[in-house]
């Protein structure tokens, strides 16, 4: 192998060529298969094309070529067949165990076929589980006068096939996968646009399972869409997440591998699975770290505007006292730094600023009481809880719009009263 | 009422002697029914009456073990493009990733055909449609990230995008607040004075004898079918709904209270 | 005599795999009952990870050792799915996928690794992918049987707390059961059978030891405990076949086997079970559509309609049987079909009546073939109706 400008072997680059190459198709496809919820139909399929490419194989075909390919859209066609049987006429038997009995009984009738005819085929039963990606770039033809490895043209055939068949039929694809019924309705061979997908499907498996093994065929198809719709919301941004998100796994997952001396198809599964994991949790509105972050942080405002709002209370007079303790510090020495209170030898006063601030939540309190009062029938005691919390989600429109409800009294329902209405906070300067 | 729209036609459906079975049990029975528009016509049985089913079967969605659905007296495959359709709900996957402006102008498909994406005449229709349901400032927003009432809403708004002249709903009251529910009845009763025939699945017989101008009590075949007033009284209810004492009750309140209206 | 011809170690380790058949089938059962089939796949994929981190920390192929390790990233594995399922916006599926192909893949990562630095014992590890039987000696067996018999034995000491959630979780609740706790015991027995399973079927197929059995067995039986029963002998059944057969045929690995036994009791099942098999039911959904076809040709030339579209088939048939005669200006009435005919009327207008006093009677016996009421309707309650009905006239 001529070694190569960057370091690194060229069959390494032509290797991770292959891998990005074969992971867009199969990105693409399951982006479908995750929204219309078929994700488990795609692992099915993944299993169950390994009889038919055996059986091509055993005919005379090459792991990858054309006749394996119709072996695999062949068998995926009997699985589907026999898992919907089994769904429909079992009474009792769910899906997801229809789905199990299928492909099991293909995937092992494909590991039966390859350990006796092993002698026979250019496979066996470690190629079936892992794939053979670090040998793709010796199998090559001439294209131009250049040596291409095979997977990685069978890829990019794929990625545009597939691609062009998605952009044709987007709008058809979108509507059955999203209202089947409604597609119905409107005249679309939903079944004919579902026997498509499963083509689809088959197709790419074959060439991912030529790469990373007939298991983890599912990964490459399943968790670029997935972490893609954690990230984006509407289906042709998750598609172009995930292709992008594919390809760059199959690149350092291969690389990850070659660093640590393991097999490649592992850690390109390993990676998406890692890529998926930093989806969740940073995914901007949905993410685990930015709901959290949003609760924390929204406990720190009510936490303040208690505190504000218990000083007003205090000042006011009445059994209120302003809060104290070591809890109340940190809560108090932020509103200092806000200009809010202020300290004195008494304790923890409010500023003007403050006392606007105060006013307000109190007003949104003391005004949902009110509202509460005239319009539910509830006991004096059942006031002030909901009040407690809806006080911090009430902005002045609400505020407006209950204050005309509730009338000019000016009283809530325990008779204290409630405050005007303060100024937008351009005071908070002063 | 007449030549309202551009339509010559008085839409109607007709459903002659249909026969639905699941496994060998009939849901409908030997169904005969005829809704003529324009009108706001209401479906309504008890639980398991065959409701939707009755809806499936003029689709094609289910297989008829007997008898035919005629729209303005031709096959479904003639009018497609004059019949839209809103299912219920539940059937559809409320966290896929669209957003309310794509689901709206899914329902100009019908009229574009395979490949042709919608442009910009699709756009405008969607856009007026949401405003009609009064979801304008929404068109951007995750449908899973609306109210039940809402999602109805924007269901509706697709079907207005689908300028058909028949309309068949699946229980568009269900799981919607009282707000929605008189929104989208506004709305439906619009389209029947646009000279439009609304075939609403429903469940309360408080609102239907508010809103409707026909009703069908269907119960496996049809109980009774006529004009609301006509067809909402006591007789007919207690016939639907025979061995259910607690809805009855319940039904001679709802009629008492709104069996007055046309 | 059967000694003398099968080596000791052999019939030690069928009998265990047969252990191993018998628990893999009643815990299924359940498992499948709850709708906790996929569950199981994913726990079987997430073993292998932990069966090979077990050999690097051991430094040496303790079945015991490799098992214990296997549970832990079973059960992690599946802790992984509760934390997707609550804390992000993934579909089931796609979750279900996800954690499946993911934790499979860290597996195969460590597995190839090992296999690469060619570490002492570092084959057998593949065994783990397929099953693979014949390097289980007898030591290991008896611990595989003991754990499988311990799962058996604790579904048949738990069989009622757990057919209770698996059918109606909201009761069960309301009743009192700690639903969540029989549910976590169900998934660690899931996990359990998962990992003792392995040597057997291997990570790729075990699976189909807890889901086929009791596919198959659910098609004899509508009894939760018949159908434990039936699963864990059709479980045996197949393990056993298993073993026989990669002994029989070198380099065979057993799981494949397994499976492919399995399925065939599950084909032969699902055809030809008496009541729910594909074959009984065919048979009679054609006798009830053939019924409604008559019935529809009967009636509409009775009314002097022509035969309806799609009649041939019935016409065809109702001419043989002499119900109908070809006439000079097209189908008519031979005297039988006009008795037949008014029979169906009569029949369809007592169903009406019946559907018109006591709905409920007949969403529960009306069939299309139209049988006499008296012949499917309890006689009391039938009597019932008609007074009913009588009244209301």
């Amino acid at each position: 192998m001529s070694p190569s400008v960057t370091g690194i072997e060229s069959f390494h680059l032509w290797n991770i060529a292959t891998a990005m190459a074969v992971a867009a198709p199969c990105a693409l496809v399951g982006t479908l298969l995750v929204a219309r919820r078929l994700s488990l139909l795609g692992d099915a399929i993944a299993h169950a094309v390994l009889p038919g490419i055996v059986i091509a194989v055993l005919a005379g075909g090459r792991p990858g070529g054309w006749l394996t390919m119709i072996g695999a859209v062949a068998a995926a066609i009997v699985t589907a067949s026999i898992a919907t049987a089994v769904a429909s006429n079992s009474v009792g038997v769910g899906e997801d165990a229809a789905t199990g009995v299928g492909f099991t009984t293909m995937f092992a009738l494909g590991v039966i076929l390859v350990s006796v005819a092993a002698s026979r085929v250019d496979l066996d039963t470690a190629c079936v589980l892992y794939g053979e990606l670090e040998l793709s770039a010796f199998d090559t033809v001439p294209v131009a006068g250049l040596e291409i490895p095979r997977g990685f043209i069978t890829g990019c055939l794929l990625f545009a096939g597939v691609g062009l068949a998605l952009c044709l039929s987007w709008k058809e694809q979108v509507l059955a996968a999203f209202d089947p019924a409604a597609a119905r309705a409107l005249g679309l061979p939903v079944a004919g646009l579902s026997v498509a997908l499963l083509v689809g499907t088959a197709l790419t498996t074959v060439a991912g399972f030529d790469a990373v093994g007939g298991v983890l065929v599912v990964t490459m198809l399943v968790a670029p869409a997935a972490a893609a719709e954690l990230l984006v919301s509407r289906l042709h941004h998750v598609a172009a997440v995930a292709v992008a998100i594919g390809m760059a796994a199959g690149a350092i997952g291969y690389l990850a591998a070659w660093r640590l001396d393991t097999g490649a198809a592992g850690m390109i599964a390993v990676v998406l699975g890692a890529v998926y994991a930093v989806a969740a949790l940073v995914a901007p509105e949905h993410g685990i770290l930015a709901r959290a972050l949003g609760a924390v942080a929204l406990r720190w405002r009510v936490a303040r505007e208690d505190f504000l709002a218990a000083a007003w209370r205090a000042a006011e007079g009445g059994t209120a006292t302003v809060p104290r303790g070591w809890a109340a510090w940190p809560v108090a020495r932020w509103l200092a730094a806000e200009g809010a209170v202020g300290w004195t030898p008494t304790g923890w006063r409010l500023t003007p600023t403050g006392r606007a601030r105060a006013e307000t939540i109190v007003r949104s309190h003391r005004l949902w009481e009110a509202w509460l009062g005239r319009n539910v029938d509830l006991p004096l005691d059942h006031l002030h809880p909901p009040a407690e919390w809806v006080e911090h989600h009430i902005g002045s429109a609400v505020r407006a719009i209950l204050a005309a409800e509730v009338g000019d009294s000016v009283a809530d329902p325990h008779g204290r009263s409630i405050p005007p209405e303060s100024p937008p906070p351009a005071g908070r300067a002063r | 009422m007449d030549g309202a729209g551009g339509d010559a036609m008085a839409p109607v459906v007709e459903f002659h002697d249909v026969t639905v079975a699941y496994a060998g049990r009939p849901v409908l029975w030997h169904v005969d029914l005829v809704i003529r528009g324009p009108a706001l016509y209401g479906i309504v049985g008890p639980n398991g009456a065959g409701k939707s089913t009755l809806l499936k079967a003029a689709l094609g969605l289910v297989p008829l073990a007997g008898g035919r659905v005629t729209f303005d007296g031709g096959a479904l495959a003639d009018s497609r493009a004059r019949v839209g359709y809103v299912p219920q709900r539940e059937t559809v996957d409320w966290g896929f990733p669209v957003n309310v402006m794509d689901v709206v102008l899914m329902g100009t498909y019908g009229r574009l055909g395979w490949f042709r994406r919608p442009g910009r005449r699709e756009r405008d229709v969607a856009g007026e449609c949401l405003r009609r349901v009064g979801l304008a400032d929404l068109a951007g927003r995750q449908i899973g990230r609306l109210s039940g009432g809402q999602q109805q809403r924007v269901f509706l708004a697709r079907a207005l995008a689908q300028e058909a002249v028949i309309y068949l709903l699946d229980e568009p009251m269900a799981g919607v607040d009282a707000g929605s529910q008189e929104l989208i009845f506004g709305v439906l009763d619009s389209l029947r004075a646009a000279g439009r025939l609304v075939i609403v699945v429903h469940h309360d017989l408080r609102s239907a004898a508010g809103w409707f101008d026909g009703v069908a009590l269907v119960d496996m075949r049809v109980v009774a079918a006529g004009p609301t007033a006509a067809v909402l009284t006591a007789e007919n209810l207690r016939r639907t709904y025979a061995g259910q004492p607690a809805v009855l009750e319940e039904l001679a309140r709802a009629v008492a209270a709104g069996g007055r209206t046309p | 005599m059967i000694a003398a011809l099968v080596p000791y170690n052999t019939l030690v380790v069928a009998a265990a795999v047969a252990a191993v058949g018998l628990a893999a089938g009643m815990v299924g059962a359940l498992a499948v009952l709850r709708r906790r089939a996929l569950a199981g796949d994913a726990a079987a994929h997430g073993s292998l990870a932990g069966v090979a981190t077990a050999f690097l920390a051991t430094g040496r192929r303790d079945l015991g050792w490799l098992l214990v390790g296997g549970l832990v990233t079973s059960l992690a594995t599946l802790a992984a799915l509760v934390a997707i399922r609550r804390w992000t916006r993934t579909r089931d599926d796609a979750a279900m996928a996800l954690v499946l192909g993911v934790s499979f893949g860290a597996g195969v990562a460590l597995v190839t690794g090992i296999t690469a630095r060619g570490l002492p014992d570092s084959a057998g590890l593949e065994q783990f992918l397929l099953g693979h039987t014949a390097g289980v000696t007898a030591g290991d067996a008896a611990l595989l049987a003991v754990c499988a018999l311990g799962a058996a034995g604790l579904v048949t000491l738990g069989l009622k707390e757990l057919t209770l959630v698996a059918f109606d979780e909201a009761f069960a609740a309301a009743a009192g059961w700690p639903v969540g706790l029989v549910d976590l015991g169900l998934v660690g027995l899931i996990a359990v059978m998962v990992v003792v399973g392995l040597p057997a079927a291997g990570a790729v197929l075990v699976t189909a030891l807890l889901v086929i059995p009791p596919v198959a067995a659910r098609q004899w039986t509508d009894r939760v405990g018949t159908m434990v029963l039936l699963a864990g002998l059709f479980g045996t059944l197949s393990a056993l076949v298993g073993v026989v057969g990669s002994a029989l045929v070198p380099r065979l690995p057993t799981g494949p086997v397994v499976v492919l036994a399995a399925a065939a009791l599950a084909a032969v099942s699902a055809v030809a079970a008496p009541g729910r098999g594909w074959w009984s039911r065919r048979a009679a959904a054609r006798r009830a559509l053939v019924a409604w076809r008559e019935g529809d040709l009967l009636a509409s030339l009775a009314r002097g309609d022509r035969p309806p579209a799609g009649a041939d088939g019935a016409l065809r048939r109702a001419l043989a049987d002499g119900l109908v005669a070809r006439g000079a200006g097209g189908f008519t009435l031979t005297a039988a079909g006009t008795a037949r005919a008014a029979d169906l009327a009569r029949r369809r207008e007592a169903w009406a009546r019946i559907l018109a006093t006591a709905p409920d009677d007949a969403r529960a016996f009306l069939t299309v073939d139209l049988p006499d009421p008296a012949a499917v309707i309890d006689g009391a309650r039938l009597a019932e109706i008609r007074s009913a009905a009588e009244r209301c006239r």
